[in-house]
């Protein structure tokens, strides 16, 4: 009962005017950001920051959780009208959803989106606010050892998630070369600073959130055509017909979303595509999906928001991110001085419950903005790119010298941006190097500790069941793709013409 | 000789596998272990190491690929970039108003040929917005030029 006690403490601090308007500030924003093109909530995020220095941890971070699920709301209204998924998590939307558009009943599409949405998100949050006080329990036994694990297995499972399991762990180490720069965090000498004074502070995470999810997505989404959008939005609550073939699609949907977001890096992106594939295989005629199927919409869409909730689960009890954007938020929470992990249910309590209530808040704000609204924000897609991207690099470029107040950070955000943009163009997945970044002091501090305490014997990372345990899900995480990988390509050899 | 795969993204692999060995090479001038501890030196090492092995691997796979996929055109984000940079040396010589107005125009006007007009009002728009949010309300020191914004 522990759980809705301080639950209900978290809707009193949630509740307040100033949180209240964060959220509001932060669903609205997340929602404009999922329909434009060129950035995305990460970049928003770590673009945000700097507006919120001075202000409350509880505030920011109850914006930018209501950034993060809103943007999921936001990314549907491009996957159904013009059949580009504003995020990677709405992919599986715009199978059936423009279809659901071509036929006339886009809105209905939207609707049951935000409704299985609206649903997925409250179920999510439930299970956020049962399971992850366990977990950080649990976590509290952790020492050196288990946290250099648990680390490892954030950084190779956010890797593994991208085309590539070579590229995301080359970019996740990177990351890691990045956050070396600057002061040894346990004997306090500079290194890799080569005689520059401006690196003896390292690379600050939001110049390099910045740069490669906002300067590089913009620098490669410049030549991006114009899609013309169906603006025939129509009726958006589905009558009762639809509602029956869509319900158990969210229920199914919910389920099986909020338990792939909460395993580390898996996310909803992932999340949508089994909440996809199990309606087609549930379904008593697939041949009807990528025709307009309305549980195609229903499952995915409420998959990747119960995900959005579930990614929040490791993140607040483990400090391991599940998603890109957690990871962000991750280095926001670090930046208020806040650690996340275990402690954070004892030493940050309110914040997090608070935190916890507002979703609940953010995602019926978004129900309500989202059903008669949603013809207003199709608009949005009428505005050409040509006139969204320059303000974005505006922000970027402002963003970077209000961080520090320095306009050497400018350059490096330039110099980020070159590498985000050609990352972007060769499909290197830009979220391990943040991550990498964000948690290489703890992961080489974790690291040293347990090699002090064994007295240089990596057997103590073997020794242990727990750091044992997560060290062998992180094998597997990089094991599953490269092995599934290589089987298919063995097939494509041996069925030439295929 | 045809190549017939990505070079550019080879190129990619290469300076990650640069920064690797750079991070080899001044790790080897610090204190690698003393006693039973890893010191500074040791992890940035084995990172260098790691990132060169999965950097070669990559180029490897990219080598032994036997098409090469279109790549989009580089022209108009390298004008991009351009505008950018021209516009962060001019925050120390014309301060972040006049820069950030003139880049924003540029960017419109002449990078996208939007009418010259739109473009001059969204531009000094979205700088008023911005010196308002950063300069007025947050007090963040932006840099200053002769016309003192």
């Amino acid at each position: 009962m522990d759980a809705f006690y301080n639950l209900a403490q978290g809707f009193v601090t949630a509740a307040t005017p100033a949180n209240l308007l964060m959220c509001l500030l932060g669903v609205l924003l997340g929602q404009i950001i999922g329909v434009l093109p060129g950035i995305g909530p990460s970049a928003a995020i770590a673009l945000l920051l700097p507006l919120t220095f001075g202000s409350s941890p509880t505030g920011a971070i109850i914006m930018f959780a209501g950034l993060y699920y809103g943007a999921q709301y936001g990314g549907t209204l491009t996957s159904v009208l013009i059949n580009v998924p504003g995020e990677s998590t709405s992919v599986m939307t715009a199978i059936d959803g423009h279809e659901m558009a071509k036929q006339g009943r886009a809105g209905v599409a939207l609707g049951i989106a935000a409704i299985g949405s609206f649903i997925a998100g409250t179920l999510g949050t439930l299970g956020l606010m049962l399971l992850a006080p366990l977990l950080a329990f649990a976590a509290l036994a952790f020492g050196p050892p288990e946290y250099f694990a648990l680390v490892a297995l954030g950084l190779t499972a956010l890797a593994a998630v991208g085309g590539s399991v070579l590229k995301g762990l080359a970019t996740g180490v990177a990351g890691l070369i990045i956050g070396s720069i600057g002061i040894d965090p346990q004997v306090g000498v500079p290194r890799f600073t080569f005689d520059q004074m401006w690196l003896f502070d390292g690379v600050d995470f939001i110049i390099l959130a910045v740069a490669l999810f906002g300067l590089g997505e913009v620098l490669a989404t410049t030549g991006m055509p114009a899609v013309k959008p169906i603006l025939n939005i129509g009726r958006v609550l589905p009558n009762r017909q639809e509602w029956r073939q869509a319900r158990l699609a969210i229920l199914r949907g919910t389920g099986v979303g909020f338990f792939i977001g909460i395993l580390p890096a898996a996310g909803a992106t992932i999340a949508s595509f089994v909440g996809y594939i199990i309606e087609k295989k549930v379904a008593k005629d697939p041949s009807r999906f990528g025709k307009g199927a309305i549980e195609g919409v229903a499952g995915p869409e409420s998959a990747n928001n119960a995900a959005s909730a579930g990614a929040m689960v490791p993140m607040f009890s483990l400090g391991v991110p599940g998603s890109n954007t957690t990871a962000v938020m991750l280095g926001a929470l670090i930046m208020f001085g806040l650690r996340p992990g275990p402690e954070m249910f004892t030493t940050n309590s309110s914040l997090v419950w608070a935190v916890i209530a507002s979703m609940y808040i953010g995602n019926l704000i978004l129900l309500l903005m989202n059903l008669p609204l949603a013809s207003l924000f199709a608009r949005m897609l009428q505005i050409p790119y040509s006139w969204i991207y320059p303000p974005i690099l505006a922000i970027c470029l402002t963003g970077a010298i209000a961080n520090a107040n320095s306009v050497e950070d400018a350059w490096v955000m330039l110099g980020f941006g070159v590498l985000g943009w050609l990352m972007k163009r060769y499909d290197w997945p830009a979220a391990p190097m943040v991550l990498g970044l964000v948690l290489g002091p703890l992961f080489e501090n974790t690291l040293r500790q347990s090699l002090t305490l064994s007295h240089g014997s990596g057997m103590i990372f073997l020794s242990r069941p727990i750091s044992a345990g997560l060290l062998a899900a992180a094998v597997l995480a990089i094991a599953v793709p490269a092995i599934t990988a290589l089987i298919l390509r063995q097939r494509q050899i041996s069925l030439p013409g295929t | 000789m045809h190549i017939r795969f990505g070079q550019g993204e080879v190129i990619l692999a290469l300076l990650f596998a640069a920064l690797g060995i750079l991070w080899i090479a001044t790790a080897f001038g610090m204190p690698f272990w003393q006693g039973f501890a890893p010191q500074s030196g040791f992890v940035p090492f084995w990172y260098g190491v790691i990132l060169v092995g999965l950097s070669a691997a990559i180029v490897v796979n990219l080598v032994r690929q036997t098409e090469a996929a279109a790549e989009p055109p580089i022209g108009k984000p390298l004008i991009v970039l351009a505008a950018l940079a021209g516009g962060i040396l001019g925050l120390d010589l014309a301060g972040f108003g006049p820069s950030v107005f003139l880049l924003l125009l540029f960017l419109f006007a002449v990078v996208e040929r939007l009418p010259v007009a739109r473009s001059a009002a969204v531009a000094a728009a979205t700088t008023a917005v911005l010196l308002l949010i950063f300069k007025a309300w947050l007090r963040i020191p932006l840099p200053t030029g002769p016309l003192g914004i």
